[in-house]
């Protein structure tokens, strides 16, 4: 059947964790948005959704960081974090899918890490807990590593988009994906609350109106100086673009939110 | 410097319940645990938060470390204030 969806979306963990020091304004329209997105999905009937995700230290340390990451189990468990005020959820998996990806990435040449478990922190949970409440479609997790130099480029990322779409087009399943993260942000660092409005404006410019093919041509120095250490976080949009190059992007929302020391955005794709 | 030994210290005590109840019971014995340089083992010891970060511990290390110990956002980015 193919990808049915797809949708990029910050986790700013300030959206469930604290949602009233936001001004309301933007509050309602990061989560009105991602309420519209739920709506989407579940209009397409997915029988599985990829998350392109980050994490933030939940599964893996500086003794094994893999490059890009499967999860190839049958459950997660998540959120790890105390505080984000989404209940503590075993999320299902689907090790089929997960499985085919692998292999699919391995014959084109890209050589994946899997984990057979793994653990949901806000990266992935808060997504999941927006645009599947219920949580009950299974999740095949992609696991980049955007925390620790050195990461895959964006123009890697971009390329692992475009052999994860080509494999899923052939899937006889119904495939929603996400991506989640960014935008710019400097999250527990010295210039914490530091949004870079024209970085993320010009980033979310070129997904929805240029060519797309120019998100390839980031480099680590640029996302380091202008969208923080969070802003790597954006190579999973751009792994997204390169799984639907063809997809039409529509901008829902973007709020630098200043109390979620990030700039939130939200961004659907259609088939053109 | 050793910054791995202070992050994997850093990363035990956030992730690991049973490592955290030990850290809790005595700091000192806990950080003797891991192969620091005297300045790297008092900064933890201390929760120094400037000199942790000065030391090139990763910020999504050092705030939930920092955040175990009852560290508020006001105090934590005051302890940063003036760095890069």
């Amino acid at each position: 059947m193919a990808v049915v969806f797809a949708c990029a979306a910050s986790h700013a963990p300030g959206i469930t964790a604290w949602t009233e020091a936001a001004p309301k304004e933007q509050a309602d329209k990061i989560i009105g948005s991602y309420h519209k997105l739920q709506a989407m999905l579940d209009a397409t009937k997915p029988d599985a959704l990829l998350a392109i995700s980050v994490e933030h230290w939940a599964n893996f340390f500086l003794n094994q960081m893999p490059t890009f990451c499967i999860g190839r189990a049958d459950h997660y468990d998540g959120p790890v974090e105390e505080w984000l005020r989404i209940s503590k959820s075993r999320i299902p998996g689907d090790s089929q899918l997960s499985a085919e990806l692998l292999d699919g990435c391995l014959e084109a040449g890209f050589d994946l890490s899997f984990s057979d478990e793994l653990l949901f922190d806000h990266a992935t949970m808060l997504p999941i807990h927006f645009l599947t409440p219920r949580m009950d479609i299974p999740v095949v997790p992609l696991i980049l590593n955007t925390l620790t130099p050195p990461m895959p480029s964006p123009k890697r990322c971009y390329a692992l988009g475009r052999v994860l779409g080509e494999t899923l087009e052939k899937h006889s399943k119904r495939i929603a994906i996400v991506a989640t993260g960014g935008l710019s942000h400097w999250p527990g660092e010295a210039k914490h609350g530091k949004i870079n409005i024209p970085f993320d404006k010009r980033f979310l410019d070129i997904l929805t109106t240029g060519d797309r093919s120019q998100l390839a041509g980031y480099t680590h120095e640029e996302i380091n100086v202008e969208a923080g250490s969070g802003g790597h976080e954006i190579r999973t949009w751009i792994t997204l673009a390169g799984a639907v190059p063809d997809w039409k992007a529509t901008l829902l929302a973007y709020e630098p939110v200043v109390p979620w020391a990030t700039g939130c955005g939200l961004v659907t794709f259609s088939r053109s | 410097m050793s910054l791995y030994q202070l992050q994997k210290l850093i990363y035990h005590v956030n992730r690991d319940e049973a490592q955290r109840e030990r850290y809790r019971q005595n700091p000192a014995e806990f950080i003797k645990g891991y192969d620091l340089t005297e300045q790297e083992a008092a900064a933890a010891l201390n929760v120094d938060v400037r000199a942790l970060y000065t030391l090139g511990v990763h910020s999504l290390l050092l705030r939930p470390f920092t955040l175990l110990h009852k560290v508020s956002n006001e105090d934590y980015a005051k302890a940063l204030a003036g760095l890069e």
